[in-house]
């Protein structure tokens, strides 16, 4: 990004690569904390100058990786409210949701000498707010599974499901009882705002796990 | 001392979730490091006492620690539950204390890193006020100086890559973190520690550390220069995507393995480093020997068309090599329940334990063996009743150890039997050749400028 004009850079594409980037390893520290899988599969990888816990399983990581870049196009113009990670049980009730609020702001300037240090940094600190979030979760229940949903604004998934956007990864509606989380109990974790994005991360957890 | 600070820590830990590290409270509140770790001790014993909310607490134990006779300083940090078992591994303790108190309990130490990274960052130029580490020639270089110090650099980092090939790669996997900030810790005391100091490439790593990490002593660690291999193990099997081969990159990444201090390395996780790191030295000599071949007067008879490669062990002079051949399954067992993950690292040690199986070579063994495709002679009795001597070409293998001479595939039986066989290499080998030479008729022999006399 040396001597690229402000003709050249798509901000919304930059910020849609960021958060799309920081979902990813937010995603698979989810995964790793919470237990959905063996902590076996994963490894310590280098993100943000901080060790963070990735996945080593190719099919894992490949699904994580269309899910979002499905998701980037709508986080381009705005229209995704949130996205959610919905870690179910075997019954496929949701027993947590991971809910990441995330909005821009309608007029997005950034110069090209905006450093994004600072945002690095909200990053990280996000980062470790996951890491320790156990602190105030109850355990689940073994056998969980988990999910990626989006709110959008609008009908923008209208134009989701008309067009696959990765071949054979469609995106559906979610049913309803993905969605809704019987007596939730809502423990809000972290918030940052940025010139380039204002999110919110809180997770909602259902109140009998078991 | 006032009790106020009781409050601080209880506000950060309970109210705020924070993992309170020793370092971080000493950069907040302003006080050296030695105060925080008592302020950190007496909040933990206050709500102890109380018992109230769940606390878990990190400590950092440092001492001698005898590995196979061989003495190395310890440093790690571990939790609270393993700090007994840490206590009775070392045989002479130089210091305890506690490292960090939070309410989560923690699965990994990434976090532990992350909560000082921004916390010296926000403090660069002062961090080390508060530390107890001290070192009156440490000054901040000139420019000038910094200027001929960045010439001088591209001269010493070829030397070290020769002295030590196998430490190449980073090993960005610290799966085996513990070791590899031990190696870390020592080269950032390359200075004393240089002569003893198995491992130089680290002091050229370390030279570009940004961060100094108080309450590390020089530790001598032969263990940690073992180990080194294994790192190197998961940095080859791993295709390169995490590894940055920069050495800017790498610097920071030992001075992130050091930040993370070692982490909890309890016994079963120094077991599967070990095991890990020996099995690492098997693979690294498989891809030695593969790369030696070794060409015998005799393989004139041997040069066919589909020859295996011929490996020729040299007894290696490590005695530690000993112990690899054992331990070598191990890795390979716990990787296996893993759910078919990572199949990078399960399936080149298993190609290289088959190529080698099928080279009928044992990992660290001084035998040889071969195979080869020879010429025999088939007699049968035709259709028309006449009898036909052809010759047909045949696979077969034997070692030293064997008199028989076809066993087209029975890999484990040829390991085995070259087990139970003993002795040197070149003359068991001439020794079975000639035996089955002796099963196979002379006049089948090939290419051999004696076949000419031994005719009939």
């Amino acid at each position: 990004m040396a001597t690229l004009t402000r003709q050249d850079i798509n901000f919304g594409q930059v910020v849609a690569d960021i958060l799309c980037e920081f979902l990813e390893v937010a995603i698979h520290l989810i995964l790793y904390v919470r237990e959905v899988y063996p902590s076996g599969i994963f490894q310590k990888r280098k993100k943000y100058n901080v060790p963070v816990q990735m996945s080593c399983h190719p099919e894992l990581n490949q699904y994580i990786q269309d899910t979002l870049h499905c998701i980037k196009p709508l986080i381009e113009k705005n229209d995704a409210e949130k996205v959610v990670v919905v870690i179910m049980d075997k019954e496929h009730h949701p027993v947590e949701r991971f809910v990441f609020e995330m909005s821009q702001p309608p007029v997005l300037s950034i110069s090209p000498d905006t450093l994004l240090s600072h945002v690095e940094q909200l990053l990280r600190a996000f980062i470790l707010k996951i890491s320790v979030c156990d602190a105030v979760l109850n355990n689940n229940p073994p056998g969980c599974s988990f999910t990626v949903l989006v709110h959008t604004r609008e009908a923008a998934t209208r134009n989701m499901e008309k067009v696959q956007v990765i071949k054979d990864f469609p995106w559906i509606v979610a049913d309803e009882q993905e969605v809704h989380m019987k007596e939730p109990r809502l423990i809000p974790l972290k918030t940052m705002t940025s010139d380039i994005v204002k999110m919110q991360l809180y997770v909602e957890e259902r109140a009998q796990k078991t | 001392m006032d009790e106020l600070y009781l409050d601080n820590i209880d506000e950060y830990v309970n109210d705020h979730d924070k993992i309170v590290t020793y370092k971080w409270l000493s950069l907040t509140l302003g006080v050296h490091v030695n105060t925080a770790k008592q302020m950190l001790y007496h909040y933990l014993d206050h709500k102890r006492k109380e018992s109230s909310a769940q606390l878990h607490a990190t400590y950092l134990v440092s001492g001698k620690f005898v590995d196979k006779g061989q003495t190395s300083h310890l440093v790690s940090v571990v939790r609270e539950d393993q700090l007994e078992d840490c206590k009775a591994r070392m045989s002479l303790i130089v210091s305890v204390h506690v490292y960090s108190v939070q309410k989560a309990l923690l699965r990994d130490s990434s976090p532990l890193y992350s909560v000082d990274y921004d916390a010296v960052r926000d403090h660069l130029q002062s961090c080390a006020k508060y530390s107890a580490i001290r070192c009156t020639s440490a000054v901040p270089l000139s420019s000038v100086e910094l200027q001929q110090a960045r010439e001088r650099q591209p001269a010493p980092t070829p030397e070290p890559v020769v002295k030590v090939p196998s430490v190449n790669g980073e090993a960005s996997h610290p799966s085996k973190p513990s070791t590899k900030s031990q190696k870390g810790i020592m080269g950032m005391f390359s200075n004393k520690a240089a002569p003893k100091h198995q491992d130089s490439v680290t002091e050229v790593k370390l030279e570009q550390k940004e961060v100094v990490k108080p309450e590390v002593e020089p530790p001598k660690s032969k263990a940690a220069a073992k180990v080194s291999p294994a790192l190197n193990f998961f940095g080859n099997q791993k295709t390169k995507k995490p590894n940055k081969s920069d050495k800017a990159d790498e610097s920071l990444q030992s001075s992130s393995r050091l930040e993370q201090q070692q982490h909890q390395s309890s016994p079963p996780e120094k077991k599967p480093e070990a095991a890990a790191e020996e099995s690492t030295k098997g693979s690294k000599k498989e891809s030695r020997s593969k790369t030696k071949r070794t060409v015998d007067s005799d393989s004139e008879e041997e040069k066919m068309d589909k020859k295996k490669r011929r490996r020729i062990k040299k007894p290696e002079p490590d005695s530690s090599d000993e112990d690899i051949i054992p331990d070598s399954p191990q890795p390979m067992q716990t990787k296996e329940p893993e759910p078919e993950p990572s199949p990078p690292p399960p399936s080149p040690p298993q190609k290289e334990f088959e190529s080698v199986s099928h080279s009928h070579s044992v990992p660290g063994g001084t035998k040889i063996r071969k195979r080869r495709r020879v010429l025999k002679p088939k007699t049968f009795v035709d259709d028309e009743g006449c009898i036909v001597t052809e010759k047909v070409y045949e696979s077969e293998s034997y070692s030293e150890a064997e008199d028989e001479a076809p066993v087209k595939q029975a890999p484990t039986k040829c390991s085995t039997a070259k087990l139970h066989a003993a002795g040197n290499n070149k003359e068991e080998e001439k020794k079975s050749q000639k035996k089955t030479s002796a099963n196979t008729n002379k006049g089948t022999k090939q290419a051999s400028i004696m076949g000419f006399f031994q005719k009939k």
